[in-house]
C-alpha cells in the first residue's frame, strides 16, 4: 500500500451529537483539535474537555462519555463512530482520521436511553441477561464441592462465548432490537443476540445446565429467539467476534427440541 | 391485557413456528407446482405429444411449436381442474396464505430496517424479505381476485379467465388485447414480473432463514452450504417464473384460441362438465 504515515500536528474535527440529559433534545457541536501521538477517541475527548470551545469559538460544557478498562474488555465506552457502532477506546485516530481536516462523527448508541452526551444507560442489556439467568447456580449455605468436568471441546466453545463484554454493539446494529423506554415492556421485547448467546453458553455448561429449561422457556416466549429476523448484523459488528448467528441457530434448535419434549412429556 | 395479545403471547412459540412452516407447506410447495405448470407454456415446445389433439389444419396455420405449448399447458390445467376435492385444496391454500400474510405483517412491524447504516448483504436480505412479503400480498391478492374470483374490473380486459381456455384467456388478462399489448397490459405485465420475482425471492430466502429458525443449520459453514442450495432453488424457480411470463407475452392470442377450440371439439370429454368445477365462467368460444 502506498499509504503515507499519518502526519503529526494535523488538525482534525469532531462532530458530536450532544444531549444535556434524559428527555432533553439533542444537538450537534463541532470541535477542532490537534491530536496527540497515537491518540484514540477517548484521549481526544479528554483534550476537548480541557478546552471545551466549539469551532464557532463558543465556550461550552465538556462532552460527557463513559469508559472503564480502556482496552476493549469492559464495553462501557461503546458509541456510534462515523455511523457504525464500536468501542471508542480502541478507535485509533491515525486510522479514523489520517489526514489534516478529516472529520470524526460521534453519536451515543440509539437503542439505549441517553444519560448525557455520549453516555447511555445499558440497563436493559443486563436485564435481558437476567431474563435468561445467564449464570451458574452455585449459591448455597455450604460448600458444594468440585463441579462436574468440562470436556476440552466444550471448553473451547465456551471460551469464545464467554468473551462477551456486554458492550451492546450487537443490539445497536440489530433491526429487531429497538429502544424501549418503558421498563414494563422489556420482558416482552426482543432479548438480543448477546443474551441468546449467553443462554447457549450456560445451557452447555455442566453446572449451568440445571437452569436449562427455564432459559429455553424464556427464549421460546415473546421477545425470545423467535423474534430474531436473521439480518445477521450482530455477528458482523461484535468486537469479540462471537459466533452470534451460530448461537441463535443453536438456540433455535434447542427451543424446537424443548417444545417437542414438553409436548410429549406433558410437563406443561 | 386484551384477549388478542393474550392469545398471541400464550401461543407465541407455536404461532411463530406455524408461520415459518406455512411458508413451506402449503405455500412453497404450491408455488413450485404452480410455476412448473405455468412454465409449460414455454417448455411445452419440446413436448411432441402436446399437439396430438390439435387438428392438422390448425397446426398448419398456428405452427407446431405454438400448438405444442398451448396443448401442453391446457393439458396441465385440465389435470389440475380434474383433481378430486380441488376446492378443499384451494381453501386450505387461501387460509395458509392468509395466516402467513397476517402474522407476517405483524412480525415485520416489530423490526426497523437499518440498511443505510449497516449496508451488509445479509441486512439487505433481511429488509428485502419484508419488502417482498408486502409485494407478494398485493400481487397474490390481485392474481387470485382477477383470475380465480373473476374480478375482471381489475383486469385490463373484461374477459374472465377460463380454465378451459387457459392459455388464451390468461394471455389476454396479461396483455389487455388480442394482438399487441395495451397500456393497461404493460402495467399488468410489469406487476406480474415484479410480483412473481418478489414471491420467488421470498420463498428462497425464507427457506434459508427457516433452517436457522428451526435450528437445522447451526454452524456458519452449514448456513453457507444451505444458502447455496436455496440460491440454486431460487434461481431455478426464477427461470420457471420468467419463462412462463415470456411464454405468455409472446403467445398469439388468436392462435391459442384456435388450438383450444380444437382441443374441445375433438376431445370434449377431456374438459367437459366437471361436476366439481366451481368456476362458472363460460369458455370464450361458446359465449360468442
Ligand atoms: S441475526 Fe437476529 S439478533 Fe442478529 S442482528 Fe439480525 S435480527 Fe438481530
Ligand atoms: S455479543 Fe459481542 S457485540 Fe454483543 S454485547 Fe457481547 S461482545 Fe458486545
Ligand atoms: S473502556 Fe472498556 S471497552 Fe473501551
Amino acid at each position: 500500500m502506498s499509504k503515507q504515515a499519518p502526519q503529526q500536528g494535523r488538525t482534525i474535527r469532531f462532530r458530536i451529537k450532544r444531549c444535556d440529559g434524559p428527555g432533553k433534545p439533542s444537538y450537534w457541536q463541532e470541535f477542532d483539535i490537534v491530536p496527540e501521538k497515537n491518540a484514540n477517541i477517548i484521549s481526544c475527548l479528554k483534550q476537548i474537555a480541557e478546552t471545551p470551545v466549539t469551532v464557532q469559538g463558543e465556550k461550552t460544557t465538556p462532552v460527557v462519555w463513559d469508559s472503564g478498562c480502556l482496552e476493549e474488555v469492559c464495553g462501557a465506552c461503546t458509541m456510534v463512530i462515523n455511523g457504525g457502532v464500536r468501542q471508542s477506546c480502541t478507535g485509533l485516530i491515525d486510522v479514523l482520521a489520517p489526514n489534516n481536516g478529516d472529520t470524526i462523527t460521534l453519536e451515543p448508541m440509539s437503542k439505549f436511553p441517553v444519560v448525557r452526551d455520549l453516555w447511555v444507560d445499558r440497563q436493559r442489556l443486563f436485564h435481558n441477561l437476567e431474563r435468561v439467568k445467564a449464570w451458574v447456580p452455585i449459591d448455597n449455605t455450604y460448600s458444594l464441592g468440585a463441579g462436574p468436568k468440562e470436556s476440552p471441546d466444550s471448553q473451547a466453545t465456551h471460551y469464545k462465548l464467554s468473551e462477551c463484554m456486554s458492550c451492546g454493539c450487537c443490539l445497536e446494529a440489530c433491526p429487531q432490537f429497538n429502544i424501549e423506554e418503558d421498563e414494563s415492556k422489556w420482558d416482552e421485547s426482543f432479548i438480543g443476540a448477546h443474551a441468546i448467546s449467553q443462554a447457549r453458553l450456560f445451557n452447555n455448561h455442566e453446572t449451568g445446565k440445571q437452569l436449562k429449561d427455564e432459559r429455553l422457556e424464556e427464549l421460546s416466549g415473546k421477545g425470545g429467539v423467535g423474534d430474531c429476523g436473521n439480518a445477521q448484523n450482530c455477528v458482523k459488528v461484535c468486537p469479540k467476534e462471537i459466533p452470534l448467528t451460530e448461537s441463535i441457530a443453536a438456540m433455535g434448535r434447542a427451543t424446537t427440541i424443548h417444545a417437542v419434549k414438553s409436548f410429549f412429556s406433558g410437563k406443561k | 391485557m386484551d384477549n388478542d395479545s393474550g392469545f398471541m403471547n400464550r401461543h407465541y412459540f407455536l404461532l411463530r413456528r406455524l408461520h415459518s412452516l406455512s411458508g413451506i407447506v402449503p405455500i412453497g410447495i404450491f408455488l413450485l407446482n404452480h410455476l412448473l405448470t405455468n412454465a409449460s407454456i414455454a417448455w411445452g415446445a419440446v413436448n411432441s405429444r402436446g399437439s396430438q389433439h390439435v387438428s392438422a389444419g390448425t397446426i398448419e396455420s398456428v405452427g407446431e411449436i405454438t400448438a405444442r405449448q398451448v396443448g401442453t399447458f391446457q393439458h396441465d390445467v385440465t389435470f389440475i381442474n380434474n383433481m378430486p376435492f380441488l376446492i378443499l385444496i384451494e381453501v386450505s391454500l387461501w387460509l395458509g396464505i392468509g395466516f402467513h400474510a397476517i402474522l407476517g405483517v405483524y412480525y415485520a412491524r416489530t423490526g426497523k430496517s437499518n440498511t443505510s447504516r449497516y449496508a451488509y448483504q445479509d441486512n439487505w436480505r433481511y429488509s428485502l424479505q419484508r419488502l417482498t412479503g408486502y409485494i407478494a400480498i398485493f400481487y397474490i391478492f390481485y392474481h387470485v381476485a382477477t383470475l380465480r374470483w373473476g374480478w375482471t374490473f381489475l383486469s385490463p380486459t373484461d374477459t374472465p379467465w377460463s380454465h378451459e381456455q387457459a392459455a388464451s384467456t390468461f394471455a389476454l388478462a396479461l396483455k389487455g388485447k388480442v394482438s399487441g399489448i395495451s397500456a393497461g397490459g404493460i402495467a399488468v405485465s410489469l406487476f406480474y414480473f415484479i410480483g412473481v420475482t418478489a414471491s420467488v425471492y421470498h420463498l428462497a430466502n425464507g427457506l434459508w432463514t427457516a433452517a436457522i429458525t428451526w435450528g437445522l443449520t447451526v454452524s456458519e459453514a452449514a448456513q453457507r452450504r444451505w444458502g447455496y442450495a436455496c440460491a440454486g432453488l431460487g434461481a431455478g424457480l426464477m427461470v420457471l417464473a420468467w419463462s412462463s411470463l415470456i411464454g405468455f407475452l409472446l403467445l398469439d392470442v388468436s392462435s391459442a384460441q384456435k388450438i383450444e377450440h380444437d382441443l374441445h371439439a375433438g376431445h370434449g370429454s377431456m374438459v367437459e362438465t366437471e361436476p366439481h368445477a366451481a368456476d362458472e365462467t363460460q369458455p370464450l368460444a361458446e359465449a360468442r
